[in-house]
């Protein structure tokens, strides 16, 4: 079947929800991707940051084989040993607390949004408020997409949730200002990724610790695109003064198998009991597999020191280039800023047609979250890619 | 989001890449000292926040065995008239449920955060080390350094 062929059956049985690059993936290893046709792209998105060890690393390959010839599902009824394993590592190497398990970054939040909800009514409070950063995504099913101002506005999605507010992004003191006796919690990303990679200030990550502490709401970090190495340390909130008291995974802990996880301290974790929320297929021993096998790989300081590295070599090649205003981000989390009259859309069209894959959060930032295993000259060349195409639209 | 709390714009030819990187770096260790401290104050806090705590669970166990020893030598009476009672020390109210965890020691976080963001901004293992030594008082910085860094190369 052929590209034209898809496309017929996209149009004829899928929602028409993505507008996708016009290429079909067939194979990945590591950083690279091939097409139908066999041609080799350079791939600097990583399924969004998911695919962070590269594509079909061998042993998370290894890992989903083995278990899934074993043991694929049981339903949360019952023990398995790779949940139980996973929930100890995620939990000691981030805030001690307890672990919940989803099966993506919006539920892992939607397990935040209600252990905030419950914690604060415990706390006595009538109408619970969960604060975020305009411009913040937390996700697309109803709890997260009330914290997630953009997406919230549209009219056609009404009504949302009650109990969502915003305040202009990374400003402290309308987060201070904003919170109060009603606040749950302070629900923000460490860096705003689909808003094009812009980075929280300190001062707003200790505000935000700040004010909830001083009205007993809980500081959530959603961590569903900067953790699990991304930034140059295993959890962005590591290279900041803050410890959140819940953090929200997914995307790359799985390495491409569908997972998400919400953890918590110690005192979050007591908030929900049995009744309180669920999921059937959570924490399943493939994906738990999958996830272990990628925490095996990421959390390793000689990786995390090459993820800074990298990104130093990309973002310094990339500020030199013509046509780039500014470049944002941490570790291999990259936002490039264009200058006036670049249209970021058209290039990453363009850099699809010269084997490279980014994608335009806004009409003017590239955004680049290559797998963290990329090597120095992958970089390089991601650098020149982007320059030519840079060149061939500069006006 | 006002200027200063804009990300640093990219830098460009012009400027001398040395000395402007001498410049970041010391920027940036100023601020992760900043940090340090702020987390030392924070853990600080909580570190009080749980003495003051376990001096009320102590004083709770106190007041609930002077309880029993005054209800041993002066028994409550069985329905019949209401006797006085030798007076128990009143139980101090639970704490506060969302109290802050413990966190890690204050100064073994605040030498985390210090090594973390002076490696994330770049600087060399000899840098942070020398950091680590004179202005976090950590008298042997390689295991923090190989957590951090990876083994030395």
């Amino acid at each position: 079947m052929n590209l034209t062929e898809l496309q017929g059956l996209e149009e004829r049985y899928l929602m028409g929800t993505y507008r996708r690059g016009e290429v079909e993936f067939v194979r990945g290893e590591g950083a690279m991707l091939w097409d139908s046709d066999g041609k080799e792209y350079l791939d600097l998105l990583a399924g969004i940051s998911v695919c962070s060890v590269g594509h079909c690393h061998p042993d998370v390959v290894e890992a989903i084989r083995e278990q899934s010839g074993r043991l694929m599902h049981t339903s949360n009824l019952f023990y398995t040993e790779p949940m139980v394993r996973l929930a100890e590592r995620l939990s000691e190497s981030s805030l001690g607390g307890r672990v919940f398990f989803a099966n993506s970054g919006t539920e892992a939040n939607e397990c935040a949004i209600k252990i905030a909800r419950k914690h604060a009514h415990r706390r006595g409070v009538s109408s619970p408020a969960i604060i975020s950063f305009e411009r913040d995504f937390h996700g697309r099913t109803y709890g997260s997409l009330s914290a997630t101002p953009g997406l919230a506005a549209n009219p056609a999605l009404g009504p949302m949730l009650e109990g969502f507010r915003s305040v202009p992004f990374d400003d402290a003191d309308a987060l201070r200002d904003a919170v109060d006796g009603q606040t749950a919690a302070v629900l923000i990303e460490p860096i705003q990724g689909e808003a094009g990679i812009y980075p929280l200030s300190e001062d707003s990550l200790i505000a935000a610790r700040e004010a909830c502490d001083a009205v007993g709401a809980l500081l959530i970090l959603d961590e569903i695109q900067t953790g699990v190495g991304r930034t140059g340390s295993l959890w962005a909130y590591e290279q900041t003064p803050v410890r959140p008291d819940v953090l929200t995974s997914a995307k790359a802990l799985g390495g491409g198998m569908a997972i998400g996880a919400c953890i918590t301290n110690e005192a979050a974790g007591a908030v929900l009991e049995p009744g309180d929320h669920g999921s059937t297929f959570a924490g399943g021993p493939v994906a738990s597999a999958a996830a272990l096998a990628v925490l095996d790989i990421v959390d390793d300081p000689v990786l995390l020191r090459a993820v800074r590295e990298r990104g130093r070599r990309l973002r310094e090649g990339l500020e030199a280039l013509d046509g780039v205003r500014e470049v944002r981000g941490r570790g291999l989390m990259i936002g490039v800023g264009l200058e006036e009259g670049l249209d970021s859309a058209a290039i990453t069209v363009d850099l699809l047609g010269r084997g490279a894959v980014v994608n335009a959060p806004e009409p003017r930032t590239l955004r680049l979250l290559p797998p963290l295993t990329i090597d120095d000259s992958q970089a390089d060349r991601a650098i020149a890619l982007i320059g030519e195409s840079l060149l061939s639209y500069k006006p | 989001m006002n200027a200063s709390k804009m990300p640093p714009k990219g830098r460009k030819g012009g400027s001398d890449p040395v000395g402007g990187a001498a410049e970041r770096l010391a920027e940036i260790v100023g601020a992760a000292e900043r940090a340090a401290a702020a987390v030392i104050d924070d853990a600080e806090k909580q570190a009080q926040g749980r003495i003051d705590e376990a001096q009320e669970r102590a004083d709770r166990i106190a007041a609930d065995r002077l309880r029993a020893i005054a209800d041993e030598l002066d028994p409550p009476s069985a329905g019949g008239e209401e006797r006085p009672r030798l007076r128990t020390v009143e139980a101090v109210p639970e704490p506060a449920e969302s109290a802050a965890p413990a966190g890690p020691r204050s100064d073994e976080a605040g030498a985390r955060l210090l090594a973390t963001q002076m490696a994330v901004s770049g600087a060399s293992r000899k840098e942070i080390e020398n950091r680590l030594r004179a202005g976090a008082g950590i008298e042997d910085p390689a295991p923090l350094l190989d957590a951090i860094l990876g083994p030395e190369e």
